[in-house]
């Protein structure tokens, strides 16, 4: 019994030793990735300062001395992807509900899946596709010389991040325990009503965390918007002027910069910047979720 | 009872993949230098730049169909396969992973600095041939009957945005916008382009970067409104379906460019940063020798003189 008991402790102490060793393992795979990037970017930031390089607007790596503001590409992304993410969180919290809370238990079993499928289309499919049809559509239709735009970008991307949001975003309302829906209908509100007042302020952070995974996915996403933002180097005005994220402008001049030049370490920079972006996003996120809800109860 | 046997079988399972994942470390290292060795002995990597791995893809095919095995190109060699790997990522990527040895020879589609031959004094530089940019549109364009010639001016006022639409440049076209296309500033064709027709002027802010000559090509092909930079060989390869503009009165062909009569023209170049070895001597042999060549001339390039 007692041989049991040891064994037992011994067995749980290890199990605990090698989450730790796994988990830490992933932790310093991020800090290295970081630490990398950072050190890679670093001659620029020195050379030129933060405020130049993220606040410059003019890009152009072959002028002498060479200008390297990443302003406008900064602004792209945050177009691209927060105009993707308002157009599919409606959408995804919508259908999210619907599944968790209103749909026929066949009926989710048909939409799950499908909706899971869209995540494994390879990215470049969906370029391949937006540029064959939603580009196509633009030139015809609105009349514009060249179809591209941070607004089909973000279209092609809606469509992206729609399986995270939903799944994220459905596993969070059904994390909310039953009791709360028996006690919202024993006492006579109406179904939407259950899920507008309590399930949903219940759930609200989970939510806000659904799209911000969406909003990193669909910050980070590269050879879609590659294909579909126009790439140019103009402050985008608009969400229906041409731009280049900053994903694009990594995959288009890495391989054509000089390794050890301004150019390269400035495109380096830019990583980090998006790293930064999506990180502090989160981080923001988390600490939201610390301070204990300002719901009104 | 069952429960801790689970337990142990997962405990189990990841220890031993920690350990070997440890193995595994400790064997590369071990192996490292003669796997390396190894597997230089076995394959030659070649990579850079887009335009001009096509030609050398090919050329690879055909040089291990025809010989197969190395001691068939030379009988000194050992009886070993021949493996060349071919891959692309511009011409700045063919520079830089010929200098940290990513890959044993790079294809560069511009000429090479100052400061990087600087960093391979012991390297050597083979020419295969030259590549033109022709002034591609739309075949459907107008501008192909109303103005077939454009002078390098106009071609600089339209690049640098100073000429905004079709009609700018000649009443009798249409009143759209041109839609520039280019490739990425980086790159080798637009230091070609920016040499011989901007010459330090900044191309406009407009013009739609894209990420290859092929896409490139495509956006002409498929833009009633485009004009670009299409590499000649492309031209060759896509025949009726780009329109190409004369300059200054000449018209890209074979001989033009090779008498250089068609000015904005770059070579087409491989790199090596060391002397190469026997067998990377001999592929460049087989590239630039006749088949090799021949290859070059029916991607639409122009081969480099025997």
């Amino acid at each position: 019994m007692q041989f049991k008991a040891k064994k037992q402790l011994y067995l749980n102490t290890s199990m605990g030793l090698i989450c730790l060793l796994v988990s830490s393992g992933a932790m310093l795979l991020l800090l290295a990735i970081v630490f990398f990037i950072a050190r890679e970017s670093w001659p620029v930031w020195s050379a030129m300062g933060p405020a130049q390089l993220i606040g410059g607007l003019d890009w152009n790596p072959l002028a002498k001395p060479p200008l390297l503001g990443l302003g406008a590409m900064i602004c792209s992304t945050l177009w691209t992807a927060l105009g993707a993410i308002l157009l599919a969180a409606p959408i995804g919290l919508c259908s999210a509900i619907f599944l968790a809370e209103f749909a026929p238990a066949w009926l989710a079993a048909i939409i799950r899946p499908v909706l899971n499928v869209l995540t494994g289309i390879p990215s470049v499919v969906y370029g391949f596709l937006g540029a064959a049809v939603l580009v196509k559509y633009f030139e015809i239709s609105w009349h514009m010389a060249s179809g591209e735009s941070l607004f089909c970008a973000s279209l092609v991307l809606t469509v992206m991040v729609l399986p995270y949001i939903v799944a994220a975003s459905e596993s969070a309302l059904r994390a909310v325990p039953s009791e709360y829906r028996q006690a919202a209908l024993a006492l006579g509100v109406s179904r939407s009503y259950a899920v507008l007042k309590v399930l949903l302020p219940l759930t609200a952070r989970g939510l806000l965390g659904a799209l911000i995974l969406a909003f990193g996915r669909a910050a980070g996403e590269t050879m879609a918007v590659l294909m579909l933002a126009g790439n140019i180097l103009l402050f985008p005005t608009s969400w229906f002027s041409k731009g280049e994220p900053l994903s694009a402008l990594i995959a288009l001049e890495l391989g054509t910069s000089a390794t050890g030049s301004l150019h390269y370490h400035a495109l380096f920079a830019a990583g980090l910047v998006l790293l930064a972006f999506v990180m502090g996003v989160n981080l923001f996120i988390n600490i939201l979720m610390h301070y204990k809800g300002k719901r009104g109860t | 009872m069952v429960r801790n046997n689970k337990l142990l079988a997962v405990f189990l399972v990841v220890l031993s993949l920690f350990l070997l994942a440890g193995c595994g470390q400790n064997e590369s290292k071990a192996t490292d230098q003669t796997g390396d060795t190894a597997s230089q002995m076995q394959s030659i990597k070649l990579g850079g730049s887009s335009t001009l791995a096509p030609v050398v893809a090919q050329c690879a095919d055909s040089f291990t169909e025809e010989y197969k095995t190395w001691n068939k190109v030379d009988p000194q060699l050992p009886e070993e396969p021949i493996v060349i790997f071919v891959s692309t990522g511009g011409s700045g990527f063919g520079v830089k992973a010929a200098l940290d040895d990513t890959v044993d020879i790079g294809m560069v589609s511009r000429e090479i600095k100052d400061e990087e031959k600087e960093k391979m004094p012991e390297g050597k530089i083979f020419k295969l041939g030259s590549d033109a940019l022709t002034m591609a549109v739309h075949p459907r364009n107008e501008v192909m009957q109303v103005k077939p010639d454009l002078t390098t001016d106009e071609i600089k006022s339209i690049f640098a945005g100073e000429i905004k639409t079709w009609k700018e440049l000649d009443v009798k076209l249409l009143g759209n916008s041109i839609v520039l296309a280019i490739r990425d500033l980086g790159g080798g064709a637009s230091q070609v382009f920016d040499e011989f027709i901007m010459k330090g002027t900044p191309v406009a802010k407009e013009a739609i970067q894209l990420p290859s000559m092929g896409a490139l090509a495509g956006k002409v092909m498929e833009n009633q409104n485009a004009i670009g930079y299409v590499s000649f060989g492309l031209v060759k390869q896509n025949e009726g379906q780009l329109g190409v503009l004369k300059v200054d009165g000449v018209t890209p062909t074979l001989e033009t460019i090779s008498s250089g009569e068609y000015k904005i023209a770059r070579p087409l170049l491989l790199i090596t940063k060391d002397a190469p070895n026997t067998k990377e001597q001999l592929f460049i042999d087989y590239l630039l020798s006749d088949e090799g060549l021949k290859v070059v001339e029916e991607m639409g390039f122009v081969p480099a003189a025997n």
